[in-house]
């Protein structure tokens, strides 16, 4: 596999040269050059501040939601490694103000502990800041261990939503439980068709024969549910959403906010197929697809695949998942 | 003591003593406990005054740099000057290693020579009782089954082997005690 990188000690930092050079709303924090924030702040005494910290190689997530109406930094790790909590700490200090920060966790055990470290670390420094724990990925843990779960691409969801609320000036506590409450009503399934390459060591992640996609895969490719024979998108579309559906059912009537995640090789053309055929099988149980994502968002380098995340909205969450927002990659959100 | 010169002691340590605790470590673990610690103590000598846990925590990298890293924290604040009790430091560092490691006492890991540290310490003893305790800890992590962490899925959950983890936790103390430190 032939890699466009200058060498792997650089390819982080050369990565987020080119990010900060090509989006003038980002830029590189001054704490440390792993941290970016946008560059029109607002006063931070008076809005909260989200960020998140992730590691790299999953690209456009987290740096690419970067500005107005969404979030307000990312502390960039190495590649699939959680960055550690001393720079997270140093991010939650360079964007704390006294109306506090929301730091976003995706739930993988180094983004836990890292995470859990720096907010301790941060309080011990008189800083205001609670770190919101995310899950949705159904295939991680049984039902009724939704807790134990891990982050998947519907924390998307939590982002957006929280962003355009932070932007409006809704203060740290009722913000905090919106994002329990946006959590709590969404899930995700994916199904990886093929691995991605490691920039680390040229390898593929995984291995799949070529008649068997796998159910139910992590973004670093983590086990799932299992596999499950190749066939026409129709058979697994409607695998996922039933599985989706049994793990929190949604009723007849009611709307849901359906996001198609493209895990870095799979085309548009694939994934615009893939949410017809979701919002199909939606329809044939009397739900109603709204407010579409549809794209490559949280990527493993050119794994093949996609999720599905499904969020039954409140309007207060419809209306905020909706707002304008000017990040680098986030997309326009139309009601549908 | 200082907390440079505390760094400083800790760094020559580790650094003969990397090779055993990488061996303890691959028993039960992935056999790179010293390397990682020592890796840490290298940086932290390098840093700058009051961030020299923190250096340690970003380059030991992973779950056991930054739990470690707490650990040093509470004893780069109490050598620097605290209103806290060294007893009080090491509390904390206990309840934040617990809480994000979703450790117990009997887990076969640093909290099992963490603790009797702790409790020589409240029950007025000073470093080197701390320090005894804590070995007696550390050696009775050879008959626990591990509950958490690489040690779970090897030949019975580690039961048999020393927990590296804890084995650390004893040099980190006694750094301290042949220092002179109370």
């Amino acid at each position: 596999m032939k890699k466009l990188f200058n060498s792997q000690e650089t390819m982080v930092d050369d990565m987020i040269d080119g990010f900060v050079a090509a989006f003038p709303q980002v830029v590189r924090g001054n704490n440390d050059p792993r941290i970016v924030v946008r560059a029109k702040s607002k006063n931070r005494d008076e809005k909260v501040t989200l960020l998140i910290g992730n590691g790299s190689g999953h690209e456009p997530i987290a740096m690419g939601f970067i500005g107005e109406g969404l979030l307000d930094a990312n502390v960039v790790g190495d590649v699939f490694a959680a960055p550690s909590a001393d720079l997270i700490l140093d991010g939650i200090a360079e964007v704390n103000g006294a109306a506090g920060s929301i730091l976003l966790v995706s739930q993988h055990s180094g983004d836990v502990i890292n995470g859990g470290a720096a907010v301790m670390l941060a309080e011990e420094a008189g800083h205001r800041v609670k770190p919101l724990y995310m899950y949705d990925d159904i295939s991680s843990a049984p039902k009724g261990q939704e807790g134990e779960r891990r982050g998947a691409p519907g924390t998307m969801f939590i982002y957006k939503i929280l962003g355009a609320a932070a932007e409006e000036g809704t203060a740290l506590g009722p913000l905090y439980a919106l994002g329990e409450a946006v959590r709590d009503n969404t899930r995700t399934l994916a199904a990886a068709v093929s691995p991605g390459i490691s920039p680390l060591n040229g390898k593929a992640m995984f291995s799949l024969p070529d008649d068997e996609i796998y159910l139910g895969m992590g973004v670093h490719g983590e086990p799932g549910i299992g596999r499950a024979k190749y066939g026409p998108v129709s058979g697994l579309v409607e695998t996922i959403v039933e599985a989706l559906l049994e793990d929190r059912p949604i009723e007849a009537g009611d709307k849901v906010a359906v996001m198609i995640n493209g895990m870095g090789g799979t085309t548009l053309m694939e994934l615009l197929t893939i949410y017809g055929q979701t919002e199909k099988s939606l329809a044939a149980r009397g739900i109603k697809a709204i407010a579409p994502m549809v794209g490559t968002f949280v990527t493993t380098q050119e794994m093949g695949g996609f999720s599905i995340s499904l969020l039954t909205p409140t309007p207060e969450m419809l209306r905020y998942w909706c707002a304008p927002s000017d990040t680098p990659h986030f997309p326009a959100i139309n009601m549908g | 003591m200082t907390a440079r010169g505390y760094f400083e002691r800790l760094q020559a340590v580790f650094a003969s003593e990397k090779t055993r605790l990488d061996e303890l470590d691959a028993a039960i673990g992935d056999g790179d406990h010293g390397t990682t610690m020592l890796r840490g103590l290298n940086a932290a000598v390098k840093a700058d005054d009051g961030r020299q846990a923190k250096a340690f925590m970003r380059a030991s990298g992973g779950a056991s740099g930054t739990l470690f890293g707490l650990v040093l924290h509470e004893i780069e604040l109490h050598l620097i000057g605290s209103d806290m009790t060294p007893g009080a430091h090491l509390d904390r560092a206990i309840e934040r290693i617990k809480a994000l490691g979703k450790v117990e006492t009997g887990d076969k890991t640093m909290v099992d020579a963490l603790e009797p540290a702790a409790r020589a310490l409240e029950a007025g003893g000073g470093i080197n009782e701390a320090v005894a305790a804590a070995a007696q800890g550390r050696d009775a992590t050879r008959a626990m089954a591990a509950r958490s962490g690489r040690a779970r899925y090897v030949e019975n959950a580690g039961a048999g082997h020393i927990d590296p983890g804890a084995t650390s936790v004893c040099l980190i103390l006694q750094a301290l005690a042949d220092a002179g430190e109370q």
